[in-house]
C-alpha cells in the first residue's frame, strides 16, 4: 500500500509543500486537496519540495497542471524543487520543466519567486 | 403421589387396539350376547317367579359388568376423535342428553306404571318391568359413559402424560367404587366401604375437571355458545341423576347392576363437575377475550407480516411494507421509517398513516434516531410532546412515541417509528413486539440492501465488459503490411478499461504511420480520451503525416477536451520504406528504444511535452523529430510506461536497462518472437501476470526492401540527427 503524505512550511510568503512517499492515482487527491487549500487561503506562491518524494506516477504528475493555471493568472506560480532524480526522470520525459520551474535546491527556487520569474501561461497563443 | 416404578408401569399400560375390526366385532358379539343373556335371566326369574341360586346370580352379575366392559371399550373407540371443537363437544353431548332423557320418560311411561320390582325375591313382577329394567338400565350406563367420554376430548386438550394418568386414574377409582358394591341388593346401602372407595373417585373427577385450558382460545362468540351449553348439560345430568324426571330409572339400574349404577353416578358427577368449571372458567375469561383476541389478532398478522418482508427486494417496496405493518396490526396509529444513508445522513424513507411533511414538521426525528443508535436499544417516550424532539401539541397522532432501532451484526440501519394518539400508548408486550418485528424488518433491509449492490455491481461489470469490447476495436484488428517491413504488437489493460493506445495507418505504398499513447487521467476517462485519439490519429494523419505537424494539430484537437488533470503523452512516427527513414517525434512519452544488426542499443530520446499540457507555442516550440536513416535488422520498440514502470513485489522498476538488454539479446529474432521474447523477460523479473499499470507493446523490424548484403554491411550503424 502506498503512502503519500503532505507537510507544510512557509518562507518569505512563499508556501512550501513537503511530499512525503508515493504520488499515484491513489494518493494524487491528497495532494490536489492540499494545493487547492493553500490556494484558497491565499497563498499563491507554492513551492513543493520533492525531496522526500520517492516515486510519481503520470496520474500524480496531472495534480501539478489542475491550478497552476488560475495560480498563476492571480500572479503566483508553482515551483517544484529538490526532486530525487528517478522522480526527475518522470517530470522531464513529460516535458514538464518546460512547464515549471524545476530546481534542484529549494533555495534556487525561492530565490526565482523573489525575482517574480514565472514559466509563461497556458493561454499564450503560439 | 405413586411410586415412580408404579407409576411407569401404569403409564406403559397398553391396551390392544379396540378400533381394529376384528376387536370391535368381539366387542359388539360380546356386548350383544351379554346383553340378550341379561335380558334372558330376568325373563327367566319373572316365568319362575323367584331368583336363582348365589352361583347361578354371581354368574349374572358377571355376564353383565362384562357386557358394560366391552360396550365401554365400544363407545371408546368410536369417540376417539382428537381434535374435537369444544362447542360442537358440548352440542353433541346436550343432543345425546336430550335424546337420553326423552326416550327414558317415554319408556318410563309405558306399560304398567308400577315398579314391577320385588327386591325380597329379587325377581321382575311383569314383562313392562323386564323390559324396563334391561332399556332404562341401558339407556343409563350408555348417556353417563357418552358423557365421559365425549368429556375425554376436552380433559385432553394439550394433554401430558400427567393428565392422562389422572384420568386413568379416576376411571380406576370408579371401576373400583363400583365392583366394591359387587353382589350388594338394589335396596342396600353403599355402606362404608364404598363410601370410601368414592371419596379418592370424586377427587380424581374434582382434578380432571379443571382440564378447561381450551377456553382460553376460543372466540368471543364461541365462548358465549359454550357457556349456554354448558349449563343446559349441567341441567341435564341433574336430571337424569336426580330422582324429579325420572323417579324410577336409579331403582331399575341399582336393580339390573348395582356396580354400573356406581359407576355411572360418577361418571355424571364427573359430568356436572366440569360442565360447573366450565362455566365458571368461561365466565372469568369473557372479559378478557376481546383483549385476548386482539393480541393473537396482532401476533398473527405480524407474523404473516414478518414473513412477508423477507421476500421484497425492492427497497422502496420493502419500506412502505414494512411501516404498514406495525399499523395494519393495530399495534400503532402511525408509523414511519428513517433509514441512514451511506454518509450517515438519516432520511424520511415511508410513513404510514401520516405524511412525510407532518412527520418532519413534529419530530426531530433526525435527534431520536441518533439516540437509539447510540444505546442501540429502544426509545419510549410516554408523553411524547413533552419532548424536546417533539413539536407536536397535544391531541395529535404523536402522543406516545416508540423509537427502535433497526439493527444489522455490525451497523444500525436506521430506526422504526410508530406512534399512537394517546400518551402511555405502548405497553411492555407493544415494545417487545415491535422489537422483533424491527429485528426481522432489519434483516429484511440489509438483505434488500446487499441484493441492490450486486445487482448494480453486476450492471456495471455488464457495463465495463461492454466497454472493454468497445476499447479493443478502437485498437487496429489487422497489422499493415508493407514490403520490408514487420511488426508485432500487444496492449493489455490493469482495468476492464484502460487508458493505452496504439495504432497504425498505412498512408501509401511507402510509408506507415505509427502511434503508441498513454492517457493519463481518472479511471476510465482514459478510455474516452484514448477513443478520441484514434479519430484524430486516423483522419489527421493522413492530411498531416509529418510528425511536427501531426502532433502539433492534435495538440490543439485534444486539448480543448481533456479535462485539466489529464493529459496524453504519445509517441508518433512516420516510416518511410522509399527513402529508408524513420521520422520519430515524442510528446512527452517514454523514448522509444532502437537497436542495431550490431546490438548497439539505444533511447531515442528528443524534447516535447504531453498533449494537453499546452495549448500555446510551447508544445511546437519544445518538440523535437528525430530521423533515423533504416539499415537491415534496425529494431525499434515503442511502448508505454507500463513497461519500464512495472515494479516487482520488492518495488523495483523494470527499467529501461533491463528493455535494452533484453532487446539485444532477442534482436535476431523474428518480429513476433522477439515481441514475445520481451514481454517474457518482463513477466520473470515481475514474477507474476498481473499489472498494475496498461501495458502496451510494439516493435517494428526492418528488413530492407531488397536484399543487399554488401551494401548493408558497409553501411555505417543506424544514425539519428534532430531537427
Amino acid at each position: 500500500m502506498s503512502t503519500f503524505s503532505v507537510s507544510y512550511r512557509s518562507t518569505n510568503g512563499v508556501q512550501i509543500l513537503d511530499l512525503h512517499g508515493e504520488l499515484d492515482a491513489h494518493t494524487a487527491s491528497d495532494l490536489e486537496e492540499a494545493i487547492q487549500s493553500c490556494f484558497e487561503d491565499g497563498s499563491v506562491q507554492l513551492l513543493v519540495n520533492g525531496e522526500e518524494l520517492q516515486y510519481i506516477s503520470s496520474a500524480g504528475l496531472g495534480v501539478f497542471m489542475a491550478y497552476v493555471e488560475e495560480i498563476r493568472e492571480a500572479d503566483g506560480d508553482i515551483k517544484i524543487a529538490s526532486l530525487q532524480p528517478k522522480v526527475y526522470n518522470v517530470f522531464d520525459l513529460l516535458g514538464f520543466p518546460v512547464l515549471f520551474d524545476i530546481c534542484d535546491t529549494e533555495e534556487k527556487a525561492l530565490h526565482l519567486f523573489e525575482e517574480g520569474n514565472t514559466k509563461p501561461s497556458n493561454e499564450e497563443s503560439s | 403421589m405413586l411410586p415412580s416404578r408404579i407409576r411407569a408401569a401404569w403409564d406403559d399400560l397398553t391396551l390392544p387396539d379396540f378400533s381394529s375390526e376384528a376387536w370391535r366385532g368381539v366387542l359388539v358379539s360380546v356386548f350383544l350376547l351379554g346383553f340378550l343373556l341379561g335380558a334372558a335371566y330376568h325373563i327367566g326369574t319373572w316365568a319362575v317367579g323367584s331368583a336363582p341360586g348365589i352361583v347361578w346370580r354371581g354368574a349374572y352379575h358377571v355376564v353383565v359388568v362384562l357386557t358394560y366392559a366391552s360396550f365401554w371399550f365400544l363407545l371408546s373407540s368410536y369417540l376417539q376423535n382428537r381434535n374435537a371443537q369444544p362447542t360442537q363437544t358440548f352440542f353433541i353431548t346436550v343432543l345425546v342428553g336430550i335424546a337420553y332423557l326423552l326416550l327414558a320418560v317415554l319408556i318410563q311411561t309405558l306399560g304398567d306404571p308400577a315398579l314391577g320390582l320385588d327386591y325380597e325375591q329379587r325377581v321382575v313382577e311383569s314383562f313392562t318391568s323386564v323390559v324396563k329394567v334391561n332399556l332404562l338400565s341401558f339407556l343409563e350406563i350408555s348417556f353417563t359413559m357418552v358423557v365421559l367420554l365425549l368429556l375425554r376430548r376436552l380433559v385432553f386438550y394439550r394433554r401430558t402424560r400427567k393428565s392422562v394418568r389422572n384420568w386413568h386414574l379416576m376411571l380406576f377409582f370408579m371401576v373400583l367404587a363400583g365392583l366394591l358394591t359387587f353382589m350388594k341388593d338394589p335396596s342396600d346401602d353403599l355402606g362404608v366401604l364404598v363410601g370410601i372407595a368414592l371419596v379418592p373417585a370424586v377427587g380424581m373427577a374434582v382434578v380432571n375437571s379443571f382440564r378447561v385450558s381450551w377456553i382460553v382460545y376460543l372466540p368471543f362468540r364461541e365462548k358465549m355458545a359454550t357457556m349456554g351449553l354448558a349449563f343446559f348439560l349441567m341441567v341435564l345430568l341433574g336430571l337424569a341423576l336426580g330422582d324429579g324426571v325420572l323417579p324410577e330409572v336409579s331403582s331399575y339400574a341399582r336393580f339390573y347392576s348395582y356396580p354400573l349404577t356406581v359407576f355411572a353416578l360418577i361418571a355424571g358427577i364427573f359430568g356436572i363437575l366440569y360442565c360447573v368449571t366450565t362455566l365458571l372458567s368461561l365466565l372469568f375469561h369473557l372479559p378478557t377475550s376481546s383483549a385476548f383476541k386482539r393480541k393473537a389478532d396482532e401476533m398473527a398478522a405480524m407474523q404473516s407480516l414478518t414473513s412477508l418482508i423477507s421476500q421484497v427486494l425492492d427497497l422502496e417496496k420493502l419500506s412502505s411494507t414494512i411501516v404498514a405493518s406495525p399499523v395494519e396490526a393495530g399495534s400503532a396509529d402511525v408509523s414511519w421509517l428513517v433509514l441512514t444513508d451511506g454518509d450517515g445522513q438519516a432520511k424520511l424513507q415511508a410513513t404510514h398513516g401520516v405524511s412525510p411533511a407532518e412527520v418532519a414538521d413534529a419530530i426531530d426525528y433526525e435527534a431520536l434516531l441518533e439516540q437509539v443508535q447510540r444505546r442501540e436499544d429502544v426509545l419510549l417516550l410516554d408523553e411524547a410532546p413533552l419532548d424536546r424532539r417533539v413539536r407536536a401539541s397535544n391531541g395529535t397522532a404523536f402522543e406516545s412515541v416508540l423509537v427502535v432501532p433497526l439493527l444489522t451484526r455490525n451497523a444500525v440501519l436506521g430506526a422504526l417509528f410508530v406512534a399512537r394518539d394517546v400518551s402511555y400508548g405502548f405497553e411492555k408486550d407493544d415494545i417487545e413486539s415491535t422489537r422483533v418485528y424491527a429485528a426481522q424488518a432489519a434483516l429484511a433491509l440489509e438483505n434488500a440492501r446487499l441484493f441492490e449492490e450486486q445487482l448494480e455491481k453486476e450492471r456495471l461489470h455488464r457495463e465495463l465488459t461492454i466497454a472493454r469490447e468497445v476499447q479493443q476495436k478502437l485498437l487496429p484488428q489487422s497489422i499493415p503490411q508493407l514490403p520490408g517491413v514487420a511488426v508485432a504488437a500487444s496492449s493489455v489493460s490493469a482495468y476492464e478499461v484502460g487508458g493505452d493506445y496504439y495504432d497504425f495507418v498505412q498512408l501509401d505504398d511507402e510509408r506507415l504511420a505509427f502511434i503508441v499513447g498513454d492517457v493519463a487521467g481518472k479511471g476510465t476517462s482514459g478510455a474516452f480520451y484514448m477513443a478520441e485519439m484514434q479519430g484524430i490519429f486516423r483522419s489527421l494523419s493522413h492530411l498531416s503525416p509529418d510528425p511536427r505537424s501531426f502532433l502539433a494539430y492534435a495538440n490543439r484537437a485534444i486539448s480543448s477536451a481533456l479535462d485539466r488533470r489529464a493529459f496524453i503523452s504519445v509517441i508518433y512516427g512516420v516510416l518511410d520504406t522509399a527513402k529508408e527513414e524513420f521520422q520519430i517525434a515524442r510528446a512527452g512519452h517514454c523514448p522509444a528504444a532502437v537497436i542495431n544488426l550490431h546490438g548497439e542499443a539505444r533511447l531515442l530520446r528528443s524534447g516535447g511535452i504531453g498533449l494537453g499540457l499546452n495549448n500555446g507555442s510551447l508544445f511546437s516550440d519544445s518538440l523535437d523529430v528525430m530521423r533515423v536513416q533504416l539499415q537491415p535488422g534496425d529494431v525499434f520498440v515503442l511502448y508505454t510506461d507500463g513497461v519500464v514502470e512495472s515494479r516487482d513485489v520488492d518495488g523495483d522498476e523494470y527499467g529501461y536497462d533491463r528493455l535494452l538488454d533484453s532487446l539485444k539479446e532477442h534482436r535476431h529474432e523474428e518480429v513476433d518472437d522477439l515481441h514475445d521474447a520481451l514481454l517474457r523477460d518482463l513477466h520473470e523479473f515481475l514474477g507474476n501476470d498481473e499489472y498494475d499499470d496498461d501495458l502496451t507493446l510494439v516493435v517494428v523490424k526492418w528488413h530492407g526492401v531488397t536484399m543487399q548484403p554488401d551494401v548493408a554491411s558497409t553501411r555505417a550503424p543506424a544514425t539519428a540527427q534532430t531537427t
